[in-house]
């Protein structure tokens, strides 16, 4: 797993910061963020949680959309590793959520990640001089320990997101990363409801919806926010996007 | 409800630290950003000066943050002044130091923008932008109401609602009125009210309400074969879709 994966590794690093294309979309570089994670690293499942700017935390993008990993990411965001991440900017190593200790510090997170069949949690944060503004999540079933290897590589890919994030930033003249950040998180709303359109007008379920609009995204070279947007709006015609996927 | 938008504009300038605020509802891009256009509160007249300024300069902080959907904070309006060649030395000569506009919307559903300026330059702090966050959510659950005014009555047998409610409504409420809006052919902005009403209406909390349309338990009926005034039917006495 560690020495063949340079290639892959580069091509990551490369997606996550290449902001100067005119499709780049925060939103669209946070889901590859978190499906490189689980691609490259030895875990079940990654997720990115962004600070909402009011002292709260909001879910951004996920290695897949299932309703359990949401779940998870749903108490997550409440309590728990990420939680503590945000407040310490450090990260919080959790190898086994079945110990007395995990229990007690955080109830509420481990039942809910128990109930969705995830045992252990790393919470890695995403960090701006001191700010954090968000934190990349990544789940394994089993009890699991993160290699030092894994660790670093999980924390550079987190850096380059933020570099992506920040480096966008500089070339859209927004002032300030909250302006990144809020606009990202209405991403995620137009997306949901999307997800909810394509969802409504077949039979797909919502979390199959989200693929189906990805790959149409990438498919065409139109930015997933603003294919989102026009599902949602009507100007897009949903058979377009649909169909091939059938 | 434009006495409640007034309302947080009043508050605003006194919570957030800002010497004057006001609300502004738009048109959709596609519609052409002058088509539609109005401010509704404003707490003083520099408020309302910046609004005709980008009115007339077609530009702005305000219209790029309804553009692009995240806020455009200005704290140096005077430095910034190849941004907007138009409208930025006007609003510096009118008294404007300082603008930050901040979006209201939801998802795919755009209102219009918040718009906050200072006499002096300088940031806001973290504190003040989230008191400002918070207070754009206000104006955006007025607004939505707003519209709401203004469209069908929607199947909530007139209850009163209570504000606030905005806040907390997450992912799958936002799923579940795309869902609405295709099996309805309304807007997301209907469907996501009459979730809401229904929600109320029922004593149901919102988030099990969305559960269960995303589950396709819960359908709501077509307006056009119904009417208005019907509530939402489950699968078996309709059928599965």
């Amino acid at each position: 797993m560690s020495n063949g994966r340079e290639p892959q590794v580069i091509d990551t690093f490369l997606a996550l910061t290449d902001t100067l294309t005119r499709d780049f979309d925060a939103l669209d570089m946070l889901t590859t963020l978190s499906e490189s994670c689980v691609e490259l690293l030895d875990v079940s499942a990654a997720g990115v949680i962004l600070a909402d700017g009011q002292g709260g935390l909001s879910v951004a993008a996920a290695s897949s959309e299932r309703t359990r990993l949401l779940s998870v990411f749903a108490v997550a965001i409440d309590a728990g590793p990420c939680v503590d991440c945000v407040r310490t900017g450090l990260p919080v190593i959790s190898e086994d959520l079945r110990t007395p200790t995990a229990r007690q510090r955080w109830p509420r997170y481990v039942s809910g990640a128990d109930e969705a069949g995830f045992r252990a949690t790393h919470a890695l944060p995403m960090r701006l001089r001191d700010d954090v503004i968000g934190v990349l999540t990544l789940l394994h079933t089993d009890h699991h320990a993160l290699t030092d290897a894994d660790t670093r590589l999980g924390q550079a890919l987190a850096d380059a997101a933020t570099i992506g994030l920040l480096h966008e930033r500089a070339v859209r003249h927004a002032e300030t990363v909250q302006e990144q950040l809020q606009g990202a998180l209405n991403s995620r709303v137009i997306i949901e409801q999307a997800k909810g359109v394509l969802a409504g007008s077949t039979a797909l379920a919502p979390e199959d919806a989200f693929t189906v609009l990805r790959s149409h995204a990438r498919g065409q070279g139109i930015r997933l926010t603003d294919l989102a947007r026009g599902v949602v709006d009507g100007t897009i015609d949903l058979t377009s996007v649909v169909r091939p996927a059938l | 409800m434009r006495e409640r938008l007034q309302q947080v504009c009043v508050v605003t300038v006194h919570v957030v630290g800002v010497d004057g605020a006001g609300v502004t509802v738009m048109g959709s891009v596609e519609a052409g950003l002058d088509g539609h256009r109005d401010q509704l509160a404003a707490t003083g007249g520099l408020a309302r000066r910046l609004e005709d300024l980008q009115l007339t300069a077609g530009e702005g902080p305000c219209l790029d943050a309804f553009r692009e959907g995240r806020p455009v904070l200005i704290p140096d309006l005077a430095g910034e002044s190849g941004r907007w060649l138009g409208f930025g030395p006007e609003a510096v000569g009118a008294g404007a130091a300082a603008v930050f506009s901040l979006p209201l919307q939801v998802g795919a559903i755009r209102l219009g923008t918040f718009d906050l300026h200072r006499r002096t330059a300088g940031p806001l702090t973290d504190e003040q932008l989230a008191d400002a966050l918070a207070m754009a959510t206000l104006a955006t659950e007025a607004l939505l109401e707003l519209a709401e005014q203004d469209g069908p009555p929607d199947p909530g047998g007139g209850r009163e609602v209570a504000a606030g409610w905005l806040p907390d409504v997450h992912a799958d409420v936002h799923a579940a009125s795309g869902m609405v809006s295709a099996q309805t052919g309304s807007d997301v902005r209907s469907a996501l009210l009459h979730i809401r009403a229904h929600a109320f209406g029922s004593g149901e909390p919102i988030h099990e309400v969305a559960r269960r349309i995303i589950d396709r338990d819960l359908t709501f009926p077509l307006p056009d074969d119904n009417g208005p005034g019907h509530g939402p039917t489950a699968p078996d006495e309709e059928g599965e879709p």
